[in-house]
């Protein structure tokens, strides 16, 4: 029992983590900084989930998001070159009405956010991996379905989209 | 009992998603707002997993719907670079604002 601050440590260190590369994200000026930065902030989602004690969700989080998508977006920067005027952020005409919406549209939600209270049940033992697959191999095996139609659906599309023609 | 609230987690998570909505908002680079969309997404992840394992009752469906989310998200950033990509082939802008000639 004398490990009992390490759990809200580790979170207290993944929140600051996430939230300060997020903000980083969004108040990088070069966009390489961006997609890094979105990477930390996928990696350290990753740790909250192990600490939820999701371990599946948090193999896949680092797989996909971290592996695949950061590396997707980084050559999509790489294809772009990118415009000069990156350091025009705080001086657009729609930076301070966008600030102010997400801002007057954070403050009810932040203030239930804090109101959820734990069901009193025991927390769940042994990972989810047994009862992830068990439900979307039965319960969910047609949306599982659906979701391969869909990501062949997305390739056939991205192939065809940036497709040149032959001249 | 968990050391850590519910409530903190559900707080992280809508914290990284009003980010995410303000930088989707504010920025104008297309691939910026395609990063911030993740954002968004992986805030909805972490609010379906900590009710799932918190107060699920019923196996893991919370996870399943992650599981899920994953694939719309990987699908969502394929099909928006392509889309940016032959945007900017068309005519090289990369700032959404400059991209007008889209519209309808």
């Amino acid at each position: 029992m004398t490990l009992d601050f390490l759990e809200p440590l580790l979170f207290a260190v993944l929140a600051a983590a996430i939230l300060g590369a997020a903000l980083a994200v969004v108040l990088a000026d070069r966009v390489t900084t961006s997609a890094l930065f979105m990477a930390l902030a996928f990696l350290n989602m990753a740790g909250m989930f192990v600490l939820l004690g999701a371990e599946t969700i948090a193999a896949f989080q680092v797989l996909i998001y971290v592996g695949a998508i950061t590396v997707l977006i980084l050559y999509g920067v790489m294809f772009t070159p990118q415009s000069p005027r990156a350091y025009g952020l705080f001086f657009q005409k729609q930076t301070p009405a966008g600030a102010l919406i997400a801002a007057l549209a954070a403050l009810p939600v932040m203030a239930i956010a804090f109101s959820f209270r734990d069901s009193g049940a025991p927390p769940q033992r042994g990972g989810d991996l047994v009862p992830l697959g068990s439900s979307i191999f039965t319960d969910f095996a047609f949306a599982f379905e659906v979701a391969g139609v869909l990501l062949l659906a997305a390739t056939i599309g991205a192939i065809a989209l940036v497709r040149r023609e032959r001249p | 009992m968990s050391l850590v609230p519910l409530g903190a987690f559900i707080a992280v998570s809508a914290a990284l998603f009003f980010i995410g909505l303000g930088g989707v908002l504010v920025r104008r680079n297309a691939i910026v707002i395609l990063m911030c969309v993740e954002l968004m997404l992986n805030a909805a992840n972490l609010a379906l997993v900590a009710f799932s394992r918190r107060l699920g009752l019923v196996d893991e469906r919370g996870s399943v719907f992650v599981v899920f989310v994953f694939v719309v998200a990987a699908c969502e950033v394929a099909v928006g670079l392509a889309i940016v990509l032959a945007a900017y082939r068309n005519r090289p802008v990369i700032d959404v604002d400059q991209m007008a000639e889209i519209r309808g």
